[in-house]
């Protein structure tokens, strides 16, 4: 089994699904390829290889390309049983699927003004109405996940799940851009920053040397 | 179970799980929510604090976002994804493409059921998003993309209405007409040209 991505340092998409097996402790080989710095990081070199939509992250199991990281997330979920990357009880399962899909179409404000950077900050950057309604809408959902699911644990079902993977990437722009936290999500940021997977990940994007122009809207220089 | 949807003419959020309901035989109590009126916003916040339909509310369960809630609806209904595991698979992802893609075809070809704008909003990038598509469904097994109907289609409906609105011809012209042929599809658009409220942003060529 291999999981194709992108840049640790910008790829969100790529995290989930890496983070998801990583912390699961599912066996996979890591594929990375790049994103094309002549065109700004708008293609993936090498990407044609493995599927036709030319997007990262590829899930590649009994030799058939998943993609999208939504639905590599629900694949594992069901080739892993034992794994429980869903929650178990069904409520929460089902406030689990909603949060994802909400974070898989949307916030687009904070996505385009707030991109993934690990490797650099930018404090103070990126703020506007869109991203702030979408930020408030994001620490509702973590606040209210935590109060009512998080009991058994410090994540927002409380024992690890796809909703934490699904949100590390979100984690990191928070961080990135020095998005302040209340009480609660503040909490669960750090506990999202203290799993061994996400540590790993993070290690890996600082060490990334490549600059990808469509990704640094904040950068005052190219390096 | 109560499905609560917007306008049938503009909401190609909404169709995804309706039309998935209605062709799996699933019963429902619809609770249609015209959008961008004054109170839309209130009712469907009462319903789901993401404040977007479709929402689906079974009992004390509350799902939101279409792909969740076909998801919730596979957990009982199985047959809603294909049964082989690798097409399943393959089902899922061109499920999420959709979900999360194709940006510039639902700017530019907004859904508009009742409408006739054909040759508009052909930019490159639509024309992109319109040769992906095609891609993806000149692999369709017939009659459905995976033979029988399943979420993928579901996902896919808005698509159908997009390209007879806009009338973009695609090379499996057999699938838009297997989805149009569903008296489910056929229900939707009779509902659509009876809606009396019109969004005059979303009517985009007039």
């Amino acid at each position: 089994m291999q999981i194709v991505i992108g840049n640790k340092n910008y790829s969100s998409w790529s995290m989930r699904p890496w983070v998801l097996a990583k912390e699961a402790g599912i066996a996979f080989e890591e594929v990375q390829l790049k994103f094309n710095k002549e065109d700004g990081g708008l293609t993936v070199d090498g990407i044609q290889r493995f599927n036709v939509a030319g997007k990262v992250p590829v899930l590649v199991i009994d030799g058939e390309p998943v993609w999208d990281s939504l639905a590599i997330c629900e694949t594992l979920a069901e080739r892993f049983p034992d794994k429980q990357l869903w929650p178990a009880d069904r409520n929460a399962r089902q406030v689990a699927r909603s949060i994802c899909a909400e974070m898989h179409s949307g916030f687009t404000s904070m996505r385009s003004s707030m991109p993934m950077n690990i490797a650099r900050q930018y404090p103070g950057k990126g703020m506007n109405d869109g991203t702030r309604a979408d930020i408030d809408r994001i620490l509702a959902i973590w606040t209210a996940c935590r109060e009512k699911f998080g009991k058994g644990g410090a994540m927002l079902f409380g024992r690890f799940s796809v909703a934490d993977a699904y949100f590390a990437p979100v984690v990191m722009r928070f961080r990135a851009y020095g998005v302040e936290l209340p009480p609660v999500p503040r909490a669960y940021s750090d506990a999202v920053q203290g799993l061994k997977s996400v540590r790993e990940w993070m290690d890996g994007a600082r060490n990334e040397t490549e600059f990808v122009p469509t990704d640094e809207p904040y950068a005052t220089r190219n390096r | 179970m109560q499905l609560v949807i917007g306008n049938k003419n503009y909401s190609s959020w909404s169709l995804r799980p309706w039309i998935a309901m209605k062709v799996l035989g699933i019963a429902f109590d619809e609770v249609r929510i015209p959008l961008y009126q004054p109170g839309s916003k209130e009712r469907i916040l009462g319903y789901s604090r993401a404040g977007k339909v479709p929402i689906l509310k079974d009992g004390d369960t509350v799902i939101w976002d279409s792909l969740a809630i076909l998801e919730y609806l596979a957990e009982k209904h199985p047959q809603l994804w294909p049964s082989d595991r690798a097409q399943r698979a393959k089902a899922r992802s061109i499920s999420a493409e959709m979900h999360s893609g194709f940006a510039k075809l639902r700017e530019h070809m907004s859904m508009n059921a009742r409408k006739r704008y054909p040759g508009k909003g052909r930019t490159p990038e639509v024309l992109a998003d319109i040769a992906r598509i095609d891609a993806i469904w000149s692999e369709a097994k017939g009659p459905f993309l995976f033979g029988t109907f399943t979420a993928a289609d579901a996902m896919y409906a808005p698509v159908v209405l997009r390209f007879r609105t806009y009338e973009v011809e695609v090379r499996k012209k057999s699938y838009m007409d297997a989805m149009l042929a569903l008296p489910a599809m056929r229900e939707w658009i009779e509902a659509a040209e009876r809606e009396a409220e019109s969004i005059p942003d979303q009517d985009l060529y007039g």
